[in-house]
């Protein structure tokens, strides 16, 4: 009975999507309205309106700055709620892997992971940096940042990760997306213009573009930075091994 | 010649995608997840979408696995 129910459902719902992709324009139609109007404004007039010579960055920073800075406060909440969960990380216990059996990391392993890291973060910087002017931006670097830290702390343990990063240094720097972003949104009312507006008034010629081109900027650094500190501090919350503290049979490493 | 490419990816991506469900092992699972999502990455670059596809390799690739493998950790690794 339970099965015929799921089973009724699955068809009722795949005939509405199949209904609603009949009703969706050709593939690679011209008359539609992201083709008439969304596409051309944004590839003649993005660069100029945008700021950004990557026109994702200018859409994703002005075009739905709201829009982004929404996604920026999801990952901060999701940071609150994984700490609401699961507290802060411990550091008492000196174990390597993130699994309970003790083993260290093959010497192949943690050789390659030092050697890989800091090309790993050098990466990230540069895609922060110069995510105006080609694929990437601070999201992405963020990203990376966290994941070359989550590669460091499957191998080398949780302790050595925070003793490189400490909860003390990267706790201030958590919230700095969003206060960035905020900070550089009240810049334009302080100018009386809207909210995230980065085209300030009373200023002429070049310096428009360079003032907005730095606003980005602070945006883009502030985003990485944050965000990458943020997927760092969810996984060594999640990591944390206080629990070994309880199996003390574990031989030491 | 793309799109044979295009083609083999979407056909791996559908098989990846049906394993990453139907796999009891939830390890397992999470692995072929990764891959299901290494596979869009790269779609994501055939459809000139650069800026996704490094989202996709670094978030999807990367941190939710790790994130799925430490959360498997943490409870159990069986699906019931």
């Amino acid at each position: 009975m339970r099965k015929i129910m799921v089973l009724a459902a699955l068809v009722v719902i795949g005939i509405v999507l199949l209904y609603a992709v009949g009703k969706m324009p050709p593939m690679n139609s011209r008359n539609t309205p992201d083709k008439t109007h969304v596409v051309p404004r944004y590839l003649n007039e993005g660069e100029s309106e945008g700021g950004a010579k990557n026109i994702i960055t200018g859409v994703i920073l002005n075009y739905r700055g709201y829009d982004t800075m929404g996604e920026v406060t999801v990952i901060f909440s999701a940071l609150c709620a994984t700490i609401a969960l699961l507290d802060r990380e411990k550091r008492k216990v000196s174990r390597s892997g993130v699994d309970a059996s003790g083993v260290r990391a093959s010497v192949i392993v943690r050789t390659v992971v030092r050697f890989l890291v800091p090309i790993v973060v050098f990466f990230a910087a540069y895609m922060i940096l110069h995510g105006e002017a080609t694929p990437g931006g601070g999201f992405q670097g963020g990203a990376i940042i966290g994941a070359s830290v989550i590669i460091f702390t499957l191998v080398f343990g949780l302790p050595e990760s925070t003793r490189r990063m400490p909860l003390k240094a990267r706790v201030p720097f958590e919230s700095i997306a969003m206060l960035g972003f905020l900070a550089m949104g009240f810049i334009g009312i302080a100018f009386g213009v809207n909210f995230l507006t980065y085209v300030l008034p009373g200023l002429h010629g070049s310096l428009v573009d360079t003032i907005r081109s730095q606003m980005l900027m602070v945006i883009e650094i502030g985003i990485g930075i944050g965000g990458g500190l943020v997927f760092t501090s969810i996984v060594l919350a999640m990591v944390r091994e206080d629990e070994y503290e309880l199996q003390p049979d574990i031989p030491q490493p | 010649m793309n799109w044979v490419l295009n083609l083999l990816l979407l056909i791996f991506l559908v098989c990846t995608a049906a394993a990453a469900i139907l796999i009891k092992d939830l390890l397992a699972a999470a692995i072929v997840f990764s891959a299901y999502s290494l596979l869009m990455a790269i779609l994501w670059t055939q459809l000139r979408a650069p800026d996704l596809a490094i989202t996709e390799a670094a978030v999807g690739a990367g941190v939710t696995t790790v994130l799925l493998i430490v959360t498997i950790y943490r409870t159990v690794r069986k699906e019931e």
